[in-house]
């Protein structure tokens, strides 16, 4: 009864989220994009995301907010709208205020502006990477030429040609359908305006037929180019819906009442829990499983979607071997994995970048990526596993070695299981991106950075499990390479797209986050000597007496 | 056995095995280092080809040969380790046989032409000589290794030619090149000329000068062409303004062609004159005229590796003193003879041609970001076949992959390039990966059974 109870709260909680506005009916209007088509709703997001930083202005939609750029850009214009958070780059524009957003005009009058992008086209001709400080340029320069691209209607492309590939923009309308785009823009005007106070404003029926039409005309255009209904509806569910945000809290709550269920000793919680557990795990796979749909390939073509995808097979994992080892720390452990990766995707959108993007045609290969790459990233998923079992052992270590002895020798178990499935992983999905790089570029083996790093992390797990059999890798030793070698993971996971930058992994190189990732390998590593160094200092003085 | 145990002991311990597989990741991370900081190639000849390297990989497999022979008579348990262990050794030899006998290089062609040299990473330098301008016997071939081993002033590269030597005392893995135009009074130098195009929206200052006196000189600037040569030559097509010297004059002759090859405008042209060329309201003006000029090349080097930096090496010959770029040519004239010192990629002759018919970048829908690379090319016995990528061809032992292509300066595909590849330890590379995977697999199943038996020890 309770579990039905908190199902129906959790229910409640999700229909609340789901409220109407303005700009609903213009959300599913589908659109020419990115090398894709898309809904109106994940342009604007995406849009407005890079250049306001988040989804939303002042609690508005990004829908109604970007469509109203294209209606009153003179407004718009002068609104504080642009991130602009970099330091150094507000330095050389010579703008000393502490600001975060700046309004369009006063960035587009600043004179050093064109004496940057020229700087940051040189260094594009000469090929060269670029630092922190110029990454910050482009990023402005993107900003500044989307938003102007949209204010004139040069980058929302409603209408199929039915000459060519390229949809028809905006601004390149006439007759019939621009009367019709001009008369959906009004009812999309007049619907704001109606209202007395903005928040309670809602699509007048003219307005919600305007936008029908106008589809059935841009349909009319050429059916067989237009959008499948059926893939707007369920991007712009998945949209709406945030199934990994929800995941993350259902996996949260599911914990919570383990701590019920085990530590307090409450057996009426373990049930709740397992639901949860599932609950989340269906959360989670269920928006993986959308996404798949959407972007019609396997989950793990750049760094959000592995973020997304490997606690996934954390907790999968975790699930199976808590089936043979009979131990909740290994869901404990699974289940906070997914929480940290999933928080993750929602607090740094623009490192962790969720847009679909189009895939360079060397990875258009679905049986290969699916095949090496989803195996390299289960293993990352073992080892992530082993890496939280480690640290919650060495926190056992920490606090009373006999005390906690079975939960040790457990735990130690999972760990060198997780390894050991993880190393099986690893050394398959390293051959097997062998044999496609064989397949598709002649090479077996070229020392790319990322296949290198890849190998550095088997061989560190290798040399742990070699050092095992000599006595040299005891119980306690084992948890601490779970966590120092987890480190090598990070590298060729993280590291070589985003610090290294370089080989042939070039699709997936990123920037930022650098720090926090650093910052976070260098806490456990710290955590390791602290712990290591208080054992030694008890297990000596227990030895002298 | 017994004998073989005691003297394998320490070849064949763990311990050793534990310190080369952390050897060989810490040689591993120093590379992929490498490589960030320089480039690919820096990271292959200084750090995974290194010494050191072969060392450890020496070692590996006297190890695991030991440990094996070690374990001797082998049990069921066994099965697993000897699997992998088996499968690292065959592994490793059959990336051996691929670096001594495969073939990796790359083949260029453009839409239309016919190729069968392949082009490979290892570099070579030629000097040949010619007493007529026209034939040339080689004189020398050799690769270097100059990025293992640089010459320097002390301890030069010394090419013996006839009684002169080339002395090669300076060597640049990363250089900028810069070249100035001189003049000389030397007969054998070609003339030289520095002109202006401008119109508008185009302002153009190049020098253009031909290579000794009986080659033409031609350049590209995209809306027209200029060409300086003795004799008149015949249109092309395209907008083009032809420079004629006639020897002993101070002026030159000019013609300016049409598009479709009719003549627009003749006459003379001197130093400092402008001639209005009609198209565009274009204006060509020559701003230097020397009879005969000299290109001297310098390459400056560069700590880094850049997309336009370039090997160069630096070297006296005949008392002149030089520097050479990779992928590029150097003639010393003297008073009997002219040499050519050339200094590229080694060459390889396939036994057949390709034919490339048709090259097609294929873009997602509304953008310019591609989506496919294909290669149609014409195979001599097979017909037309398409390479793309993930979709090699195989032919006559090779494989032919789609690697990239080159664009014009409006930003069209022009040509194609293919990497070309020839793998003698492909499949005992397969078979070792395969053992290796298997071997794990079985490893890890006996280390179950044998932890239920006997429960990890206490620390």
């Amino acid at each position: 009864m309770k579990l039905m109870r908190w199902l129906s709260l959790l229910l409640l909680g999700l229909s609340l989220t789901a409220q109407a506005h303005v700009g609903e009916p213009l959300e599913m209007l589908p659109m020419q994009d990115g090398g894709r088509i898309k809904p109106f709703d994940t342009f604007a997001r995406e849009t407005l995301q890079l250049v306001h930083g988040k989804q939303t202005f002042d609690g508005k939609p990004a829908s109604e907010i970007v469509f109203t750029w294209l209606l009153v850009p003179d407004h718009w214009m002068t609104a504080p709208l642009i991130e602009l958070r970099h330091a150094g780059l507000k330095e050389a524009l010579k703008i000393t205020s502490q600001e975060r957003y700046f309004s369009a005009q006063s960035l587009f009058t600043n004179e050093r502006i064109p004496l940057l992008v020229q700087e940051l086209n040189t260094l594009h001709e000469r090929q060269e990477k670029l630092n922190p400080y110029f990454q910050a340029v482009q990023r402005l320069e993107n900003q500044l030429a989307l938003f102007q691209a949209i204010t004139k209607g040069v980058a929302l492309r409603f209408v199929p040609d039915p000459n060519g590939d390229r949809w028809k923009a905006v601004s390149e309308l006439d007759g019939d359908l621009r009367d019709a785009f001009v008369k959906m823009s009004k009812g999309f005007a007049e619907s704001i305006g109606d209202a007395k106070n903005p928040s309670d404003a809602e699509p007048s029926a003219e307005f919600q037929q305007s936008v029908k039409d106008f589809m059935a005309m841009a349909r009319a255009q050429a059916p067989d180019k237009y959008a499948d209904m059926k893939r707007i509806e369920w991007e712009e569910h998945l949209n709406h819906f945030h199934p990994f945000k929800w995941a993350w809290i259902v996996y949260l709550t599911g914990l919570v009442f383990l701590f019920l269920g085990t530590t307090v000793k409450q057996k009426w919680a373990m049930p709740i829990f397992w639901a949860f557990l599932f609950g989340g795990f269906a959360l989670h796979g269920y928006g993986m499983g959308l996404r798949i749909y959407l972007a019609g390939r396997p989950p793990v073509s750049n760094m959000y979607e592995t973020v997304v995808w490997v606690p996934w097979c954390s907790v999968l994992l975790g699930l199976i071997l808590e089936r043979v080892q009979k131990s909740k720390l290994l869901l404990v452990c699974s289940a906070t994995v997914a929480v940290f990766c999933l928080i993750l995707t929602d607090l740094a959108p623009t490192v962790l970048d969720s847009s679909i993007q189009p895939l360079e045609p060397v990875l258009r290969s679905t049986f290969w990526l699916s095949t090496h790459v989803l195996i390299i990233t289960l293993s990352y998923a073992a080892f992530f596993l082993a890496f939280a079992l480690g640290d919650v052992i060495l926190f056992y270590y920490l606090k009373d070695e006999q005390r906690f002895a079975h939960q040790i020798m457990v735990g130690v178990h999972s760990i060198y299981r997780a390894i050991q499935v993880g190393i099986v992983l690893l050394a398959f999905g390293i051959i097997l991106g062998g044999i496609w790089a064989d397949y598709s570029w002649g090479r077996f083996w070229g020392w790319d950075p990322k296949e290198t790093w890849a190998l550095i992390s088997l061989l560190c797990y290798v040399a742990v499990l070699h050092g095992r059999l000599v006595g040299w890798v005891k119980n306690f030793q084992l948890a601490a390479a779970a966590v120092v070698g987890f480190s090598m993971v990070v590298m060729s996971w993280y590291g070589v797209n985003f610090v290294l930058g370089a080989g042939l992994h070039t699709y997936g190189f990123g920037a930022g986050g650098v720090e926090y990732v650093i910052g976070f390998v260098a806490l456990h590593l710290l955590y390791v000597a602290y712990v290591s160094t208080v054992r030694y200092g008890r297990v000596n003085s227990a030895t002298k007496r | 056995m017994r004998i073989l145990k005691g003297k394998f002991s320490i070849l064949a311990s763990i311990r050793m095995a534990v310190f080369i597989i952390l050897s060989m990741a810490v040689i591993a991370a120093v590379g992929t280092i490498t490589e960030a900081r320089f480039d690919a190639e820096v990271a292959q000849k200084l750090v995974y080809q290194s010494i050191y390297m072969y060392i450890v990989m020496g070692l590996l497999c006297v190890n695991l040969i030991a440990v094996m022979v070690d374990r001797w008579p082998w049990k069921q348990h066994h099965m697993g380790f000897v699997l992998a262990h088996i499968g690292i050794i065959t592994l490793l030899f059959g990336a051996w046989l691929t670096q001594h006998y495969g073939v990796d290089g790359t083949l260029a062609f453009e839409t239309g032409q016919k190729r069968n040299t392949v082009s490979i990473k290892d570099r070579e330098i030629l000097v040949y000589s010619s007493m007529d301008g026209n034939n040339f016997t080689g004189l020398y071939q050799g690769n270097d290794d100059f990025l293992r081993h640089p010459p320097s002033e002390k301890d030069p590269f010394i090419i013996h030619i006839g009684k002169d030597d080339l002395r090669i005392f300076q060597y640049e893995h990363f250089a900028f090149r810069e070249s100035e135009i001189s003049p000389t009074d030397k007969p054998w130098d070609g003339a030289a000329v520095r002109f202006q195009l401008e119109n508008p929206n185009v302002n153009m200052t190049q020098w253009l000068r031909r290579e000794g006196r009986f080659r033409q000189a031609e350049i590209d600037l995209g809306p027209a062409k200029v060409i300086l040569t003795s004799s008149l030559p015949p249109p092309s097509g395209r907008n083009e303004v032809v420079l004629v010297e006639t020897p002993g004059h101070e002026e030159l002759d000019y013609v300016i062609y049409n598009k479709d090859n009719s003549i627009r405008k003749k006459g003379q042209v001197r130093q400092s004159e402008t001639v209005e060329t009609g198209w565009m309201g274009m204006k060509f003006r020559l701003l230097r005229y020397l009879p005969h000029a000299m290109e001297k090349v310098t390459y400056v080097p560069s700590p880094t590796a850049s997309p336009i930096s370039i090997s160069a090496f630096r070297f006296t010959f005949q008392g002149g003193e030089y520097w050479l770029g990779l992928d590029s040519v150097v003639r010393v004239f003297t008073d009997s003879a002219v040499y050519l010192i050339s200094y590229g990629h080694r060459r390889l002759e396939l036994a057949f041609p390709l034919t490339l018919k048709q090259f097609k970048v294929g873009m997602y829908q509304g953008t310019d970001r591609a989506s496919s690379y294909e290669s149609l090319v014409e195979v001599p016995g097979r017909g037309d076949v398409t390479i793309s990528m993930n979709e090699p061809l195989k032919h006559d032992g090779y494989t032919f992959y789609q690697s990239s292509f080159e664009k014009n300066e409006r930003g069209e595909p022009v040509a194609s390039i293919l990497s070309v590849n020839k793998d003698p330890g492909r499949w005992i590379k397969y078979i070792g990966s395969m053992l290796i995977v298997l071997g794990s697999i079985v490893l890890f199943y006996f280390k179950r059974v044998k932890w239920v038996k006997t429960p990890g020890s206490k620390t």
